[in-house]
C-alpha cells in the first residue's frame, strides 16, 4: 500500500476532462431517451391498447349482435307457436262445426223421409178404404141376396135394406 | 474473515502480487493529454458503454413491434418496471407521468453503466468516477428544485423543509441549517457518493480476489494453491453479487431521485 501514487481525496476531485465526458454522455443518452427511444415504445404501447381496446370493442359489438339475434328468433319462433296453436284451434272449431252441420242435415233429411213415407202410407191406406168401401158393398149385396133369396124379390125392401147396410158401413170406420 | 488476514499478511510480503490500488479510477490519459476532452481507461469504458448502449437500444426500437418478440418483451418488462414500481409506486401515476422518461433513463444508463465493472475486458464501471455519478444526482437536483417552484411554490418548499411544524423554537438554530445543507449538499452528494463507491468497492473486492487466484494459482506454485482455489470461488461469487448490485444500485438511485422530487411536491 505504500505504492499509493493518489491520496484517497483525489478520487472525489474531478478532472475537468471527467467533467465534460461525463456531462456530454449524459446529454448524449438523455437526448437518445427523451427523442427516440421512450417515444418509440411509448407509440407502440398505446397503438397496442388501442389494438386490444379496439379488439374488446368489437367482441363486444359481436356478442351484442348474437344476443339479438338470438331475441329476434326467440320471439318469431313463439309468433309461430302463437300461430300454429291458432291454427290447430281454428281446424278444430270448423271441424266440429262441419260435424254439427252434417249432422243437422242428416236430421232433417231423416225426417223429411219419415214425413214423406207416413204421408203415401196414410194415402194408401185412404185409397185401399174407398175401393174396400166399393167392393165390399157389392159383396155384401150378393151375400145377402144369397141369404135371403125369395124375400128380397121386391125392389123396394131390397134398397132400404142396401142403404142401411152402407150406412152402418160409414159410421162403423167414423166411429173408430 | 481469517482469509483477509492471511491474504493481508501475503500482500505485504510478495511485492509481485497486483494489489488493485484505488490508482485504478485515476488511470491515466492517452489521448488529448492535458486538455479537457483527455480520455483516460474509464472514460473509454464510459463511451464504448454508450455506444453500446445506444446502439442496443437503438436497434431495439428501430424493430419495434407491436406483437413483441423475446428480447423486445424483455426491453419492455424493463420499461414498464420502471414507470409502475418505481416511478408510480412513488408518486402514483397523476404526478409521475411527467417524470417516466427522465427515470428510465437515468435507471438504464446507471444499470448499463455499473454492468460494464464485471464484463470482462472492460472490469470497470463507467461510473467508477466521480462526475458521472454527479451528473445524474445534479440532475436529480434540478429536477427537484424545479419541482419545488411549480409543486409548492419556492417559500412553501423552503418553509416545509427548514421549519418542520412540532419543533420547539430553540431547536431551529440547529435545524434549520441541517435541513439547509440536506437539500442543497447532502442529497445529490449522497445519490452521487453511494453509487461511486458501491463501484469502487465493487471493482476493488473483485480485482483483488482474482489477482489472489492469479497469485496463488499460477504464479506461486506452493501449498497456497488450495487458497488460490477459495479466492477464485469467491470471486466468482462476488462477480455475481456485483452484476446484483449493479442493478440494486440503478434502482436505488432511480427510487431515491424520485422520492427527492416528490417531496418538492405538496402532500395529498
Amino acid at each position: 500500500m505504500e505504492t499509493l501514487a493518489v491520496e484517497g481525496i483525489d478520487l472525489f476531485l474531478p478532472k475537468s476532462f471527467d467533467i465534460f465526458w461525463s456531462a456530454v454522455i449524459l446529454v448524449i443518452v438523455a437526448i437518445f431517451f427523451y427523442k427516440f427511444f421512450l417515444p418509440k415504445f411509448q407509440s407502440i404501447f398505446d397503438e397496442r391498447a388501442a389494438k386490444i381496446e379496439g379488439g374488446i370493442a368489437k367482441a363486444e359489438q359481436a356478442q351484442k349482435d348474437a344476443d339479438e339475434a338470438k331475441a329476434k328468433y326467440e320471439a318469431q319462433l313463439s309468433n309461430a307457436r302463437v300461430e300454429a296453436a291458432k291454427i290447430r284451434d281454428d281446424a278444430r272449431a270448423e271441424a266440429s262445426h262441419i260435424i254439427a252441420d252434417a249432422r243437422s242435415r242428416a236430421e232433417t233429411e231423416a225426417a223429411q223421409v219419415t214425413a214423406n213415407a207416413q204421408r203415401s202410407i196414410a194415402s194408401q191406406q185412404q185409397q185401399a178404404l174407398v175401393s174396400l168401401k166399393g167392393e165390399v158393398g157389392v159383396l155384401a149385396t150378393a151375400l145377402a141376396g144369397k141369404i135371403l133369396g125369395a124375400k128380397l124379390e121386391s125392389g123396394d125392401v131390397q134398397t132400404s135394406m142396401i142403404d142401411s147396410l152402407i150406412d152402418e158401413l160409414d159410421k162403423e170406420p167414423a166411429g173408430k | 474473515m481469517a482469509g483477509a488476514v492471511t491474504l493481508a499478511a501475503a500482500m505485504t510480503t510478495l511485492a509481485e502480487f497486483e494489489v488493485p490500488t484505488i490508482d485504478d479510477f485515476l488511470p491515466d490519459t492517452f489521448v488529448f493529454q492535458g486538455t479537457p476532452f483527455a480520455i483516460n481507461r474509464i472514460i473509454m469504458v464510459r463511451l464504448i458503454a454508450t455506444v453500446v448502449l445506444l446502439l442496443v437500444l437503438g436497434i431495439t426500437a428501430r424493430r419495434a413491434k407491436l406483437i413483441p418478440g423475446r428480447w423486445q418483451g424483455a426491453v419492455e418488462w424493463l420499461l414498464e418496471f420502471v414507470r409502475n414500481n418505481i416511478v408510480y409506486e412513488v408518486m402514483g401515476s397523476e404526478r409521475g407521468r411527467r417524470y417516466v422518461p427522465m427515470i428510465t433513463t437515468l435507471f438504464l444508463t446507471i444499470f448499463a453503466f455499473n454492468i460494464c465493472g464485471i464484463i470482462p475486458g472492460m472490469n470497470i464501471a463507467a461510473t467508477a468516477t466521480i462526475m458521472m455519478p454527479v451528473c445524474f444526482a445534479l440532475w436529480t437536483f434540478v429536477q427537484y428544485w424545479i419541482a419545488a417552484c411549480r409543486g409548492k411554490g419556492l417559500g412553501r418548499f423552503l418553509k416545509d423543509e427548514l421549519l418542520p411544524q412540532g419543533v420547539p423554537i430553540p431547536v431551529y438554530v440547529l435545524l434549520v441549517p441541517m435541513q439547509l445543507i440536506d437539500i442543497v449538499l447532502i442529497r445529490p452528494l449522497s445519490l452521487a457518493i453511494r453509487l461511486f463507491a458501491n463501484m469502487m468497492a465493487g471493482h476493488l473486492i473483485v480485482a483483488l480476489c482474482f489477482a489472489a487466484t492469479q497469485y496463488f494459482l499460477i504464479e506461486a506454485h506452493n501449498a497456497m494453491a488450495a487458497f488460490g482455489a477459495v479466492t477464485f470461488v469467491f470471486g466468482f461469487i462476488m462477480t455475481l453479487f456485483e452484476a446484483f448490485v449493479a442493478a440494486l444500485q440503478a434502482f436505488i438511485f432511480a427510487t431515491l431521485s424520485c422520492v427527492y422530487i416528490n417531496l418538492s411536491y405538496p402532500e395529498e
